[in-house]
């Protein structure tokens, strides 16, 4: 579904990400980890168009997204969340969740009617299914972080995509968010049929819910493969898991 | 519609000096608004106004001694001390507690300033126009290209680079100078490093006012002081800052430069819409240089 | 359709204003009429402002531009042409609106501050032109004794007139913040880089807004020529648009009606401020300084802010 082929992308002298290659099929739950600085973020900014690579080619089913807007790209079927918390913090949080569900339906211009009745069902059931419901009034700017975490995926859902990248979703949470939300994840997957792709520190959880893992070290792609593959990969192991 | 009249290069020669000499005084103006610029990163609506101040203190020291020579030369030293003083009272008793606020709020303020500054003006001054004879050396014209032109032009033609040597000189070979750059790109650093940030933008607040007053001081014997000079010079002023670059001195001399020429040009082709001259050359800049000829400074 | 956009309660509130500014003619002197009329004038542009500027955070420094481009197109056809009268009021907000979409365009690529900076030279070109073209526009003269509809060019149809064209433009203007376009622009305003990423054109849209802001500082500018007869190059100087702008932080900008209130007090302030003392300009300045250290969400933003807990608890209350 989507194919990052040979991307490059520098900033000035440094190199952020070089010959970068990433592959995701329909339906899958792929993961991608490196060590801070390993040029994830940037993949992600990459693939959404926030950033346009210097080189190399990414397809999202089969047609060339590079050099596209961030908001062509979402049209293309792409939503994400971001590693810091990237939300609406004045609007409430059914509004948050509007404005993407408003975008997905092409009302973003609608004049009438009066926005709080335009696209209250698909809103409220993307609150309830993150369970937020309760929290629909209040203004995003007071929540909790692990909450506002969860408003983060609940906006990128808010544009029905079939891709959806989560970039570092479990960061700053407690043990028992971290399992909350990423039984959510899995939920997600099976129930709307996305593919996901994301990004995490946390082994554990990466290695017991993808299909597929994509190391990434300095920027370049070691390798992408199945958990028990990357596992094994004696690169990996010198690079990132400490020689396990 | 009438084109100026005398289209040949004499007159053409003149008025280019005559541009250019105007153009040093928009320079001293707007090295001190990019200075503020850049260090506090807030336009000062009220340089204009300090500007204004600058020239009615030069008036009245210059009255105050007798209208004599030594006291033009005077008035030209001490008026932009005293809008440095004013400057300095500003900026301790009311700016100095918004450097926590955003822009937005610091521009407000600024402008504020100006309202204040410019009635407390009218209140010092009166709503006459006053003006100054500057010293017998600097009177009268000299010829040149076949036409004359005032001495006292030339005198600001040598003024200018003087001011642009002694600021290059100041912000790269002077302690505060160098402190100041490095406030204007990265504030945090700075204080991390132990300096007070506070004093810092304090220092370069006033200094670029004390420029403010300078200019104000040097074009006194070329116009009628009076009020509303605020208003006319802080337009031209941001635009000009605007097309050099934010925060960038020796952007400020570029479009004092294309400013001031352009619109000496323009009273030589069509005297009814000279002042149309330097805007539009402005507009014609930010099109196809939005952020400015030379690089801002953050 | 429009259930619950706006409650019984207040509405029985403005209702009453409406009567009560209905009947004002028949008892207050002309003087206040004609204030009255200016702050109606006024808040609409500053009205128009608050559109890009609290809800859209667009640093539209030269709104008075579009103002002033609204009334001197009409003025113009009205006096300079033999066209139907009409055909000069819808000319001026259409005018004011290519104007703004013309300049928006070209702003628009730039961010806040030099969005800001092109906007005052663009909008200084046209005062600068229009305060010297002295055969077409009148030069800093302005121009004076501009034809009206005998339906009302006295004092008190006039103030009739714009009251109602007022009414209209409020509720156009809430129904447009209010809706999905509205919400959206404020999701701009509060996270642009998120916008984008959920698929919203963020340029395309704060151009619609501008687009919009101008045609109704448009309108204001033709129910300028219709109170005062003339129109001057000062409606097209930049020291306008920062009193407008002024007015929309004092009256509270992240609010609907916020500005109204800030013209109102501004109007009236300076008028009668002007009675006492040629200082105004110096009160303003001190006014101003104490919004920014005291009251930097506006007067009504202050109140709302008192006030909304139990606004919010009411709301949950009604299970909205």
């Amino acid at each position: 579904m989507l194919q990052v082929e040979a991307v490059d992308k520098s900033f000035g002298d440094f190199m952020a990400v070089c010959q970068a290659n990433l592959s995701v099929g329909k339906g899958e739950l792929v993961a991608v980890i490196g060590p801070n600085g390993a040029g994830k973020t940037t993949l992600f900014n990459l693939i959404t168009g926030q950033l346009w690579p210097d080189r190399g080619r990414i397809a999202f089913k089969g047609e060339d997204i590079n050099g596209l807007h961030p908001y062509e790209i979402c049209k293309k079927g792409i939503a994400r969340s971001f590693q810091i918390v990237n939300i609406f913090p004045r609007l409430t949080v059914f509004g948050n969740v509007q404005v993407a569900v408003l975008s997905q339906q092409r009302k973003s211009s609608d004049l009438f009617p009066p926005a709080r009745n335009v696209a209250r069902e698909q809103t409220d059931s993307i609150l309830d299914s993150l369970g937020l419901s309760d929290k629909a009034t209040h203004t995003a700017g007071s929540l909790s972080h692990g909450d506002q975490k969860i408003l983060e995926i609940a906006i990128a859902l808010g544009n029905e995509p079939e891709f959806l990248i989560l970039d570092e979703p479990t960061a700053g949470m407690s043990p028992e968010e971290t399992a909350a939300t990423l039984e959510l994840i899995m939920n997600l997957a099976s129930s709307r049929g996305l593919t996901i792709l994301f990004c995490e520190h946390d082994m554990d959880v990466v290695f017991s819910i993808s299909q597929s893992i994509m190391v990434m070290h300095q920027g370049r792609t070691l390798i992408q493969g199945r958990p028990e593959e990357v596992r094994e990969n004696r690169e990996v192991q010198e690079a990132y898991l400490g020689g396990r | 519609m009438e084109l100026g009249q005398g289209l040949d290069l004499a007159s053409l020669g003149s008025q280019l000096l005559v541009g250019l000499s105007r153009a040093m005084i928009l320079f001293v103006v707007c090295a001190g608004l990019s200075f503020v610029l850049g260090v506090l990163r807030v336009p000062n609506v009220a340089h204009g106004s300090l500007y204004m101040i600058g020239a009615f203190a030069a008036y009245s020291i210059f009255r105050f001694f007798g209208s004599s020579t030594a006291g033009f030369w005077l008035a030209l030293i001490l008026a932009p001390f005293v809008v440095a003083l004013v400057s300095l009272i500003a900026e301790r008793a009311l700016f100095c507690h918004l450097y926590q606020r955003e822009h937005l709020m610091l521009l407000l303020f600024t402008f504020a300033l100006m309202l204040i500054f410019g009635d407390l003006v009218k209140l010092t001054w009166g709503p006459e126009y006053c003006s100054v004879v500057p010293p017998k050396m600097l009177r009268g014209s000299i010829s040149v290209f076949g036409s004359s032109l005032p001495r006292y032009n030339f005198f600001l033609l040598i003024v200018g680079p003087l001011v642009a040597i002694a600021l290059w000189f100041f912000t790269n070979k002077t302690k505060i100078g160098k402190v100041s750059r490095a406030a204007a790109v990265d504030r945090e650093m700075v204080g991390v490093i132990g300096i007070n940030v506070s004093w810092v933008f304090a220092a370069a607040f006033v200094i670029g006012c004390y420029l403010a007053g300078l200019g104000g001081a040097l074009v006194v014997p070329t116009v009628s002081v009076c009020l509303g000079m605020d208003h006319d010079i802080i337009i031209e002023a941001f635009l000009i800052v605007t097309i050099g670059g934010l925060g960038n001195m020796w952007g400020a001399l570029v479009g004092s430069l294309i400013f001031g020429v352009t619109q000496s040009l323009g009273v030589l082709f069509w005297p009814q819409f000279a002042i149309v001259f330097p805007y539009a050359a402005v507009v014609i800049v930010l099109l196809l240089r939005p952020r400015g000829l030379l690089k801002s400074v953050w | 359709m429009f259930k619950g956009t706006i409650d019984v309660k207040s509405l029985r509130f403005i209702g009453a204003i409406l009567i009560l500014l209905l009947i004002l003619p028949l008892i207050f002197p002309r003087f206040y009429i004609y204030m009255l009329a200016l702050i109606f004038v006024t808040s609409l542009l500053a009205m128009s402002l608050n559109v890009v500027l609290g809800h859209g955070m667009i640093f539209q420094f030269h709104h008075g531009v579009f103002y002033g481009v609204g009334a001197y197109t009409t003025a113009l056809m009205l006096s300079k042409t033999s066209l139907p009268m009409w055909l000069g009021f819808v000319a001026g907000p259409i005018a004011a609106a290519l104007v703004g979409l013309l300049i928006g365009w070209f702003c628009i690529r730039l961010t806040r501050l030099y969005f800001g900076m092109l906007q005052i030279s663009l909008g200084s070109l046209i005062w600068a032109i229009a305060f010297r073209w002295y055969a077409f526009t009148g030069g800093d003269d302005g121009i004076h004794g501009i034809p009206l509809p005998s339906l009302i060019s006295s004092l008190n149809s006039a103030y009739y007139f714009i009251l109602i064209i007022l009414v209209i433009c409020l509720v156009a203007l809430y129904l447009i913040l209010k809706s999905p376009f509205g919400s959206t622009l404020e999701a701009i305003r509060d996270n642009p880089q998120r916008c984008e990423a959920v698929g919203v054109n963020v340029r395309r849209h704060q151009l619609k807004a501008i687009v919009i802001a101008t045609f109704f500082a448009g309108v204001a500018g033709v129910l300028f020529v219709v109170l005062e007869g003339s129109v001057f190059p000062d409606l097209l100087f930049w020291v306008l648009s920062l009193e407008i702008f002024i007015m929309c932080l004092l009256g509270g900008w992240f609010t609907f009606a916020g500005p109204v209130l800030g013209a109102a007090i501004m109007v009236s302030l300076r008028t009668f401020v002007g009675i006492f003392t040629e200082y105004w300009t110096l009160i303003l300045g001190v006014i101003l300084i104490l919004l920014i250290f005291f009251l930097p969400e506006g007067v009504m933003g202050y109140f709302l802010e008192r006030f909304r807990p139990q606004a919010r608890e009411l709301a949950e209350g009604r299970g909205e």
